[in-house]
């Protein structure tokens, strides 16, 4: 991986750290990588208005498939939700 | 308590007019997954849907009441007139003794979604004055009740996905009940309209790829469309005027999760089966064939296949199972009696269609549908299913005739 995708990544990530707080109305601070969405209290439609504001800022459209289902962490979430939006682009960009 | 017979059955839908054309798309795996493009959606991601074929409502409409039926009342219609047809009733045969139970999710949304562009585009301009009638949910079952003179009780159930399925169902307990002899039921849906698909998609459980259910990989619905009626009358009925029954209604189970409103819940999809087998008085083993609901949701699938696992113990290893909803998309409140007549034939033909787009087992779900090809199999009973948003189960138990 290049520093500039790295570089990318971590600031999709912040960005989504942001997403989740606004949407799930979950206080910012509590927002960790290794936090349990389950004890954030991130309930199913948190996961849709958060979906949604993904597909609003990065134009990328994601259903619950079945690796968004089985996050636990936000680590979890991020992950899955950043690789989708880098393949995302690279498609775009192709 | 008084049996209950199946004498007719008709269908609108993606796989075209007619329940044999739908049984034969299932059958040979033809999806009717369509492009659905909407212009005035500004950032349409999902692109497909089971859409009625192209042509079929336009001509289905020119023998219709365009200023007074919304196109979910004709497809309704359309598909009444088959079933009746098929159960070989006659003026005669209606009445009082007859009744209407029909299930829709949000009845007639094309009218409503033309009703608000009207609105907005041109607030002082001439607004259809037929917009309630049209748009009201029991449009269909009065419209049905009309043409054929049934002047028994009219309900309608909406019941989102579960509509038509209880509908199915209460038809069944008022003839076993004695408080009709006959029941027109099932259900209709328009949902391929643009707010309402932009609604949809905004919910994200529609996929933009494909609808695979039980399937690995699988990533969310496929909205579908049309009608699906049955004719019901109880076993007497049917036989004093020589009909010849196609099936019979054996058992309906109804329960509700009480816990989540999108959520569904294994128990109570389980306690469901549970019930509409016992009310059969059947053992699961006697099951040869299940139509799940069936979405290619995560969360459905799971939960359904649970659900089957805890419900039919050991038979469970031995069932078929599949999901038709890649052929003919998730008509949400037709789809309980879009499926109700794909199980019919399924029973009457003794071979389970297959799931289309199947790629692999996920070893969470942990039952492997039919895939790809129709598999033949040797029970008097099936069994199909409908789970609903706001946590409602149905399912009902067909036995041959």
């Amino acid at each position: 991986m290049t520093s500039s995708s790295t570089a990318d990544r971590d600031a999709i990530t912040a960005s989504l750290f942001d997403i989740v707080a606004e949407e799930a109305m979950v206080d910012r601070s509590a927002i960790r990588p290794e936090a349990l969405l389950e004890e954030l209290g991130v309930k199913s439609a948190d996961f849709v208005m958060i979906l949604m504001a993904v597909e609003e800022k990065f134009g990328v459209y994601l259903s619950v498939d079945e690796e968004l289902a089985e996050a636990k962490t936000v680590r979890d979430l991020t992950d899955i939700v950043v690789t989708r939006i880098q393949e995302h682009r690279a498609r775009a960009g192709a | 308590m008084r049996r209950v017979a199946v004498t007719g059955v008709g269908a609108v839908s993606a796989c075209g007019l007619g329940a044999e054309a739908l049984w034969r798309a299932t059958l040979e795996g033809r999806s009717g997954v369509r492009e659905v493009l909407f212009p005035a959606m500004r950032r349409q991601q999902v692109t497909r849907a089971a859409k009625l074929p192209e042509g079929l409502l336009a001509s289905l409409m020119e023998g219709s009441k365009p200023r007074f039926q919304d196109p979910v009342s004709v497809l309704a219609l359309a598909a009444a007139r088959e079933a009746v047809e098929q159960a070989g009733l006659g003026p005669d045969d209606f009445g009082s003794r007859c009744a209407v139970v029909w299930g829709t999710g949000f009845g007639g949304a094309p009218t409503l979604n033309a009703g608000y562009h009207q609105f907005i585009s041109d607030p002082g301009g001439r607004f259809d004055p037929m917009t309630v009638p049209k748009v009201m949910a029991n449009a269909p079952a009065s419209w049905i009740g009309m043409a054929y003179g049934a002047t028994g009780p009219t309900y309608c159930i909406s019941t989102a996905c579960a509509s038509a399925t209880q509908a199915i169902g209460l038809g069944t307990q008022l003839i076993r009940g004695g408080l009709a002899d006959r029941c027109i039921v099932g259900g209709a849906e328009s949902p391929l309209v643009d707010a309402q698909f932009q609604a949809w998609e905004s919910l994200h459980v529609m996929s933009a790829t494909e609808c695979r259910p039980f399937s690995a990989g699988r990533d969310g619905m496929m909205l579908g469309e049309g009608a699906g009626v049955v004719v019901l009358e109880s076993a007497e009925a049917a036989r004093e005027r020589g009909a010849h029954p196609l099936a019979e209604v054996a058992g309906y189970g109804a329960t509700s999760d009480a816990a989540d409103l999108l959520r569904p819940d294994v128990a109570g999809a389980a306690a469901c089966m549970r019930q509409a087998l016992a009310d059969a008085g059947i053992e699961p083993s006697a099951i040869g064939y299940v139509n799940a609901h069936g979405t290619g949701t995560v969360a459905n699938d799971m939960t359904e296949a649970e659900a089957i696992r805890s419900a039919f113990g050991p038979a469970s290893e031995r069932l078929l199972v599949s999901s038709t909803k890649p052929v003919h998309g998730h008509a949400l409140g037709a789809a309980g009696a879009l499926e109700f007549i794909v199980t019919l034939f399924a029973l009457r033909e003794q071979t389970a269609p297959p799931t289309l787009n199947f790629t692999a087992a996920d070893p969470r779900v942990g039952i492997e549908p039919v895939p790809h090809r129709p598999r033949i199999f040797s029970a008097e009973a099936a069994l199909t299913n409908s789970f609903a948003f706001g946590g409602v189960n149905a399912s009902l138990v067909l036995t041959q005739a």
